[in-house]
């Protein structure tokens, strides 16, 4: 079968394309379209077929991702949104928790209070109230809720969001509040509050309702156009969309929980270097993808992404699952500057597409971890970006001499060593926040680098945090698109439980899974996925009573009993003592929420690994490159990825091109090359 | 020491306060702190110097200068060991802020010698005293505040000592969750302590200890850069405190005064002139006066440079023993810290508006504005799950930031060194026996101006208790927030007590506790902000959409901004606009507003 990896940027649109029976890949990067996405998406599509020479009907399978939804929230861009709230709490959404934790520099009198979602005038209330235990105090009053969804119409408005108090307890509001909708504003999309996120506290919820209703009409639509663009081109492969949780959804669902795509774009990249661990018998792997003006980072542990539960989009809470991924902003075309106390700083600006670094030659002044790479030689004038563009090293020199030298009183190489030296430095802080921070040891971590620019930092990140080994995959550039294609589909269901383990009976728990389990296989039997590829993941969310934040803890899947729970009681102590130093034996444990993950065996264990270099005798190197590496200046030899074959091994110090990317190793290392055509390097404690 | 390295180890600081704050969070059992924030974390170096801290709560930093200090020196530094852990809250024995908040102050050992201090500060949402919840003003001295903790050690060999503990947690009405709270505390400090381990194990204590000197020495380097752009010269303020509002106590305004010097690249700040402390609740410590002073220097100077001690060092503060804002045992002081000190903020914002008109706002809400509800839980199912029948209900409150030079003021939001935040309904319902009713803005609270204040919001509680003892405690019943260069003022603070039979009870801002009972009806809302500039020159379509979206009515549109709006509220009315507006340049005294912003002094 052929599969079809496709990841639509703010900039270029990635495409892959995998012939399974023959391990070939074919890649390409086309211009994204932002005023049409689709257009992009679709000329990308057309060209990996011409370039594979693959007919249409020989395609079986199209994982798809995108960033568009993050950016449409960003840029304002989303549905004309409505919201409906019980009488008295229009303003939940604006006043939020009231403080600036997530809004503002404690100190800064001035600072921006994020766009509202919604406007207030279009923020409505209906008389209605559920209290604290799921009773009905006040009766929905439907000939109000009526007016409103009329006057609503009358104003042309697009979506609605649902969200009233307490409907996590009782839905029957909410239902037929969205029923009433339904009928009366044709055509427009409509959410309600536990549809998206059953779950106690309204602000939360109803930031997760909005945001999934401001999505909604944009997204549905584009799931469309691309359908139709697929239809026309005669590709009848099923086309999967990916979600922020790192599976695949069917184009049915983006109508529905557009809230899910959200950050599907580094998604692809964690889900593909999941596939590699599989694939190498890896159980611990962090990865770091490095791009123009971030640098994501997320862990794999025991063979799975670490997962949260709720994320900030615009200072706006998100609460569904999402692949936990911390972000800093050093990328390649972040800014390095020095502040008035004569200190060396990077990002978080960032020279941004245009002018770019200095090296772009397109008019940059201010050198960026690109440009100080130039100057160092990690980085190559004349490979970079498979030569489609000739790099200014000259440039990307002066750059780093008048704004970063000059004022240290350093040399050139010196200068631009120190911010490379910094931007790693920043780099391995996010890496220790997922790693030594939540209690792991990252010298139990392989590190796996994507992105253009991840590898060129990746080996001294790895030495800097005792990381013992570097896995480079193939396609590094591309790896998002690649991870979109090798996917399963993945369906993430909770429900709310809050009682303690004392209150709980196994046989409540087990009926509580079950249901959510035939939920889970009703959804995967409409995407025409065979309940025997189905897998279902246990998970609970739960603290010491009392306390407001949760633990996620896994449970088996067999039938829940009285063991069951005290073995949840005591994974849950063990994992509170892991990170905090200390358990409260005499205070009960909490179960907030149950939680349930549905996997659709969709996805394929295939690497990227194309095919076997052909060549006589062993790899030669194409030339020599000049490395300021940390240990002093070096004349390294070059080799091309694309000469290297399984089983070559190699000393250090030397550097491996791609069309994407460069990987330096150094002097103390080795490199070798796996079956998968993985470098992977084994790196020396400094 | 290079660079990188000092980058390395300063940024490693900074994170490990962050870490020591989520920690707290996480782990904690009130309400306040995990689901409010109302606590912080610090990182110290050896010599007690506030080297680092995260995004927290400014209050609780400014103050534990001071704090930490005379904590350690408390006990003595040669008397500590690894594992120790120093509780303390007394604003006379150890420098605190107020004595609801605790600080767990942990000594970093490396190799036998201590590196640093890990510092984490919470809100116990009870600490005994007269009142539950520990928040009335109407106390005659500091013992009537609650339980006063001198620096002791509450941990050894990072277990805790359990009399002591034991002592301290009884002490408190909501002993489950004080347990668990104390834990999180400790938590803070222990993350901290790890970090800071790892960080010198590897660059090794010295470096740890330069770097922390040269973060400090850079920070003050770049504030003294900013001070220097500031007009030198002498400017005064003054303002007007609220006083406890009990039966038959002392009910004049509290007068404050400042004269700020700028001299080059230093400030002087003189209170001389400043009122005698006075009885009750509203006085602050010096480390209070301390912090109020030094957030307005950073907030006017650059809140971008990066945090700590040396920020502090070109500032000189004098203040006289004995008064308001340096007060003496046996004073009370619960709101001094929450209430008095922004206010402070605000007049020196004022006052500062002389030398720097753009890098200050118009006043605000200026109070944490608590509200806290205590009884029986009448609720069985509640009381069993929750294992305990008497409970708390703290909730924080939100008013309007007021309006700055180029930008409206904010709507509902914590303000200058106060940033807990206000509960999830939801949450506060699941927990406590009321029903909350409503929670929205107020219009046209947010003072006119061609910028406006922002809003204040109002949260109206419906008693479910039986019977309930409840504490407000606020700032700005009497003396609004002022506009400056032209805006109004916003309105003022007020909280109200509505009873099944219609009757209505109106609550001063810092009075004696009430008694509330099922079926009464709770309001409470802070004040508004000011505004600023002239409204008449604040552009008409602004006008209209704040009309639109009900932060500002048709009849303020009109009196106060001069904008007339058609009665379909479709359209501005331009001609009658501009006749208007200029009938009120022409007769600027007689622009009226709205009745409730007017200053009662």
């Amino acid at each position: 079968m052929r599969r079809i990896g496709i990841d639509v940027g703010g900039t270029f649109t990635d495409v892959v394309l995998l012939d399974q029976d023959a391990g070939q890949v074919w890649s390409t990067k086309v211009p994204s379209t932002p005023h049409n996405p689709a257009d992009g998406a679709m000329a990308g599509l057309l060209e990996i077929l011409s370039l594979s020479g693959t007919e249409p009907d020989a395609v079986g399978f199209v994982g798809h991702g995108r960033t568009i939804a993050t950016n449409m929230i960003i840029e304002g861009k989303g549905a004309r949104t409505a919201l409906l709230t019980t009488e008295g709490f229009r303003d939940i959404l604006e006043i939020r928790r009231a403080w600036r934790h997530d809004r503002a520099d404690l100190y800064d009198l001035f600072f921006e209070n994020p766009p509202d979602l919604i406007p207030r005038r279009l923020r409505r209330e209906v008389r209605e109230r559920v209290l604290y235990d799921g009773s009905v105090e006040t009766p929905l009053c439907e000939e109000q809720l009526d007016q409103c969804l009329a006057e609503l119409k009358a104003a042309g408005i697009e979506s609605i969001a649902i969200c009233f108090l307490n409907s996590h307890l009782n839905p029957a509001h909410e239902e037929r509040a969205r029923a009433r909708a339904k009928e009366q504003v044709s055509g427009c999309f409509i959410t309600s509050s536990i549809e998206v996120n059953p779950e106690i506290m309204e602000y939360e919820r109803t930031s997760t309702s909005v945001m999934n209703a401001v999505l909604g009409p944009r997204c549905s639509q584009y799931a469309q156009n691309f359908q139709d663009g697929m239809r026309d081109a005669a590709l009848t492969a099923p086309v999967y969309f990916m979600q922020s949780n790192g599976g695949l959804m069917p184009p049915e669902v983006v109508g529905h929980r557009p809230v899910t795509l959200l950050e599907s774009g580094p998604a692809g990249g964690v889900t593909a270097a999941v596939r590699l661990c599989e694939r190498l018998g890896v159980a611990n792997a962090i990865t770091g993808d490095m791009g123009g003006t971030s640098f994501d980072v997320s862990l794999i542990r025991d063979g799975k992404p670490e997962i949260r539960n709720d994320t900030l989009i615009k200072s706006y809470t998100v609460r569904c699952p999402n692949i936990d991924i911390i972000s800093v902003g050093a990328g390649g075309g972040s800014l390095t500057w020095i502040d008035e106390g004569g200190g060396v700083r990077i990002g978080p600006e960032s020279a941004g597409a245009d002018p770019g670094p200095a090296c772009y030659g397109r008019g940059g002044t201010r050198p960026t971890v690109t440009d100080c790479n130039v100057v160092l030689g990690y980085v190559d004038p004349d490979s970079f970006s498979a030569g489609g563009m000739r790099l200014d090293v000259e440039a990307a020199r002066r750059a780093v001499h008048d704004v970063l030298a000059v004022p240290l009183g350093m040399s050139d190489i010196d200068a631009a060593r120190t911010a490379r030296t910094v931007a790693n430095a920043l780099m391995a802080q996010a890496i220790r926040l997922v790693t030594v921070e939540r209690g792991y040891d990252p010298r139990e971590f392989a590190y796996v680098p994507f992105g253009g620019a991840g590898p060129v930092h990746a080996v001294d990140l790895a030495r800097e945090l005792q990381l013992p080994k570097v896995v480079l995959p193939p396609l590094p550039g591309l790896f998002s698109a690649f991870g979109m294609l090798v996917a399963d589909m993945l369906h993430d269901l909770q429900a709310s439980i809050v009682k303690t383990l004392e209150e709980i009976s196994p046989e409540e728990l087990e009926g509580r899974f079950a249901e959510l389990e035939a939920q889970a296989y009703q959804l995967m039997r409409e995407a025409g996925i065979d309940p025997e590829r189905v897998k279902i993941e246990r998970r609970a969310d739960c603290c010491y009573l009392g306390q407001g934040e949760t633990m996620l803890i896994e449970l088996a899947s067999d039938r829940i009993d009285q063991a069951t729970l005290d073995r949840l009681s005591a994974d849950f102590e063990r994992e509170h003592a892991r990170q905090w130093n200390f358990t409260q034996p005499d205070r009960p444990v909490r179960l907030v929420n149950i939680r349930l993950r549905a996997v659709g065996k969709i996805g394929t264990q295939d690497s990227g690994a194309g095919e076997v270099a052909q060549r006589s005798g062993p790899a030669k190197p194409f030339g020599e490159a000049e490395l300021h590496l940390p240990e002093g200046r070096h004349s390294v030899p070059r080799y091309w990825r694309a000469d290297l074959r399984p089983g070559d091994a190699f000393p250090g110090p030397l550097v491996v091109e791609e069309p994407s990317t460069r990987l330096p190793i150094g002097p103390t290392d080795t490199l070798r090359v796996d079956g998968d055509h993985n470098l992977v390097v084994e790196v020396a404690r400094s | 020491m290079d660079t990188v390295t000092y980058e390395i180890i300063r940024s490693g600081l900074y994170a490990a306060a962050r870490e020591m704050k989520v920690a707290m969070m996480r782990t904690a059992a009130s309400p306040i702190i995990h689901s409010g924030g109302d606590c912080s974390a610090a990182i110290f170096d050896a010599k007690m110097q506030l080297v680092a801290q995260g995004n927290d709560i400014p209050t609780m930093m400014g103050s534990a200068v001071i704090s930490t200090k005379a904590t350690v020196e408390a006990i003595g530094v040669e008397n500590l060991r690894p594992g120790d852990v120093i509780c303390s809250n007394d604003v006379y024995l150890g420098g605190g802020n107020h004595q609801p908040d605790v600080q767990l102050t942990r000594p970093v050992f490396l190799d036998g010698e201590i590196i640093a201090y890990t510092m984490t500060r919470g809100h116990w949402v009870d600490i005994g005293g007269t009142a539950p919840g520990s928040f009335t003003p109407v106390t005659w001295d500091i013992h009537a505040e609650g339980i006063r903790i001198p620096p002791v050690l509450l941990f050894r060999d990072d277990k805790p000592v359990e009399d002591l503990f034991s002592m301290i947690v009884h002490n408190t009405r909501d002993v489950d969750n004080r347990v668990l709270d104390i834990k999180a505390h400790y938590a803070g400090t222990f993350v901290g302590d790890q970090r800071l381990v790892e960080i010198a194990r590897k660059f090794g204590a010295d470096a740890v200890g330069q770097a922390m000197e040269r973060s400090l020495d850079y920070s003050e380097t770049l504030t003294r850069a900013r001070i220097r752009e500031i007009p030198d010269g002498v400017y005064e303020g003054s303002d007007w405190i609220e006083p406890v509002g009990a039966q038959g106590w002392p009910d004049d305004l509290i007068p404050v005064k400042v004269k700020v010097t700028v001299d080059g690249e230093r400030m002087l700040f003189d209170y001389t002139g400043t009122g005698p402390q006075v009885r009750g609740g509203v006085n602050c410590p010096f480390s209070v006066t301390c912090n109020s002073t030094w957030f307005t220097v950073k907030a006017i100077t650059d809140p971008t440079i990066p945090i700590n001690q040396g920020c502090y060092r070109p500032v000189e503060i004098v203040c006289p023993e004995g008064t308001v804002l340096n007060c003496t045992y046996p004073a009370s002081v619960v709101s001094g810290v929450t209430e008095t000190s922004p206010r402070i903020i605000d007049m020196l914002l004022k006052t500062l508006s002389q030398a720097v008109p753009d890098r200050v706002i118009a006043q605000s809400h200026d109070a944490a504005c608590s509200g806290i509800f205590s009884g029986l839980d009448p609720v069985e199912a509640r009381c069993k799950a929750f294992r305990r029948k008497y409970v708390s209900q703290l909730d924080i409150h939100a008013g309007g930031l007021g309006a700055r030079p180029d930008k409206d003021g904010i709507n509902g939001i914590r303000v200058h060194v106060g940033n807990t935040g206000s509960q999830s309904v939801e949450l506060v319902e699941h927990l406590h026996p009321v029903t909350i009713e409503r929670w929205g803005y107020v219009a046209d609270t947010g003072g006119a101006g061609r910028w406006r204040g922002g809003l204040t919001t109002e949260r109206v509680y419906r008693v479910e208790f039986d019977e309930a003892n409840l504490t407000v405690i606020a700032e700005r019943g009497r003396v609004a927030p002022e506009g400056l260069f032209g805006g109004k003022p916003g309105a003022v603070f007020r909280s109200t007590i509505l009873h099944p039979d219609g009757s209505v009870d109106k609550l001063p801002s810092k009075g004696a506790y009430a008694v509330v009972h099922s079926g009464d009806r709770v309001s409470i809302r802070p004040a508004g902000s000011g505004g600023y500039g002239d409204p008449l020159d604040r552009e008409p379509w602004r006008v209209h959409a704040d009309v639109l979206d009900g932060y500002v009515t048709v009849a303020s549109a009109r009196t106060d901004y001069g904008v007339v709006i058609s009665d379909d509220l479709a359209t501005v009315d331009e001609e009658a606009t501009r006749e208007l507006r200029s009938r009120m340049r022409q007769a600027p005294n007689a622009a009226p507003q709205s009745a409730e912003n007017a200053v009662v002094a």
